[in-house]
């Protein structure tokens, strides 16, 4: 039997008025709403998040409250929202095991998150940058660059990329060890420029 | 010298926790109440995705996308103009036609388009509807839930609700009535 009235579900007759009007529209859209659908189990399981470790350079005294928000949202996100890619997608590329997260700033709003995930077997480490408030590059040839900087060594560099819009989100790989890193810069080039060009973000 | 910073704490949920406080505090990087907001919507989701898209692989697909875009957007959202139901439903509503729109396909469903039968704004509203009542029965203690789900969509009388939980008919509509009181004040702010 499918319910059609209030008072085939609940005894009605002690309510006032006023509450089983209430009752009476609840009662109605519910049938309206009809049954919920069944979630599929890959969809219905806890969600799990892997941990990542934040990794974050000295900055300036101003930019450290305004970065600890940031740093903390960046963290969150890839611990969980990773986590919940990872334990749900069937979409590709497969997603980043997130290791370890850095931020970086610049004039403004300009802002990047990288992520950096675990080595593969022979030492590429992949990593993910979200960069926004970068203004488009000009002219239409130029483009962004990321370096990591070194305590005792060579500016090294990590990939290029350009804008497009608000937020970009760039895929990278990089073969070095981050043992003597000191930093992240990213930086406007002109085009075919060989060297580092003025900075735009930093850590 | 590396600034330590620790990972956001996850503060206890209640079942009091409206859905305006879980995304703003999901803005913040509360990972507990985003997982709070996908228990209490994932089922919501699926459900419009399914209707909409017409098959399950791809409302899964939504329904993935959909978290993604409210953990990125959650900053985004301005309680001061509204109600944090109306505002995850956008969401959903944009996740699922972009993976409509991906396929070049028609959604099954999308209350602005014009049709010959039923009309948009008769389907928006019975999305919407469907939206909030199984956001909402998600709140309820699980045993609130339970029997209005035998009730309502079982087929099972109350007397047969009652035989099948191994309860008095008296305990089963008490708890139905609590149920649908429940219900009533958390649709109240939505639904009026």
């Amino acid at each position: 039997m499918n319910p059609k009235e209030l008072h085939d579900i609940i005894d009605v007759d002690d309510l006032a008025s006023e509450d089983r009007e209430r009752l009476q529209r609840v009662h109605d859209l519910l049938l309206q709403a009809g049954p919920p659908a069944e979630l599929p189990p890959e969809l219905d399981k806890p969600v799990t998040a892997p941990e990542a470790e934040v990794i974050a350079f000295p900055l300036l005294p101003q930019r450290r409250v305004g970065a600890a928000v940031l740093l903390a949202a960046a963290a969150a996100a890839a611990t969980f929202v990773g986590g919940f890619v990872w334990g749900h997608s069937k979409a590709k590329p497969a997603p980043l095991a997130v290791e370890r997260i850095v931020t970086m700033h610049g004039a403004t709003d300009a802002a990047a998150v990288l992520k950096v995930g675990k080595p593969d077997s022979v030492g590429n480490w992949p990593m993910v940058m979200n960069v926004s408030g970068l203004p488009e590059q000009k002219p239409r040839a130029a483009y962004y660059e990321l370096w990591l900087t070194q305590k005792n060594g060579p500016t090294l560099p990590c990939g290029t990329f350009r804008v497009n819009g608000k937020t970009t989100s760039v895929r990278l790989s990089v073969p070095y060890s981050f043992k003597h890193a000191s930093g992240w810069i990213v930086t406007r080039q002109a085009p075919n420029a060989p060297e580092p060009g003025p900075t735009v973000l930093t850590t | 010298m590396a600034i330590a910073l620790p990972l956001p704490t996850m503060q206890p949920m209640t079942v009091t926790d409206s859905d305006s406080e879980l995304i703003q505090r999901a803005a913040t990087g509360d990972r507990g109440a985003f997982e709070t907001l996908y228990k209490r919507y994932a089922r919501s989701v699926f459900g419009l995705a399914l209707r909409r898209l017409g098959d399950r692989g791809r409302a899964e697909d939504a329904v993935q996308e959909t978290f993604a875009s409210i953990w990125r957007s959650a900053g985004s959202y301005r309680p001061d103009r509204g109600p944090g139901a109306p505002w995850l439903y956008a969401v959903a509503r944009n996740a699922i036609v972009d993976r409509a729109r991906a396929r070049s396909e028609t959604p099954a469903d999308i209350p602005e388009e014009a049709s010959g039968e039923a009309g948009p704004a008769d389907r928006a509203e019975q999305g919407w509807v469907s939206w909030r009542i199984h956001g909402a029965l998600e709140e309820l203690p699980e045993r609130e839930r339970e029997v209005i789900q035998l009730a309502y969509w079982s087929g099972l009388s109350q007397s047969e609700v009652a035989e099948f939980l191994g309860l008095p008919l008296g305990t089963v509509k008490t708890r139905t009535r609590a149920a649908l009181a429940h219900l009533a004040e958390l649709l109240e702010e939505d639904l009026g």
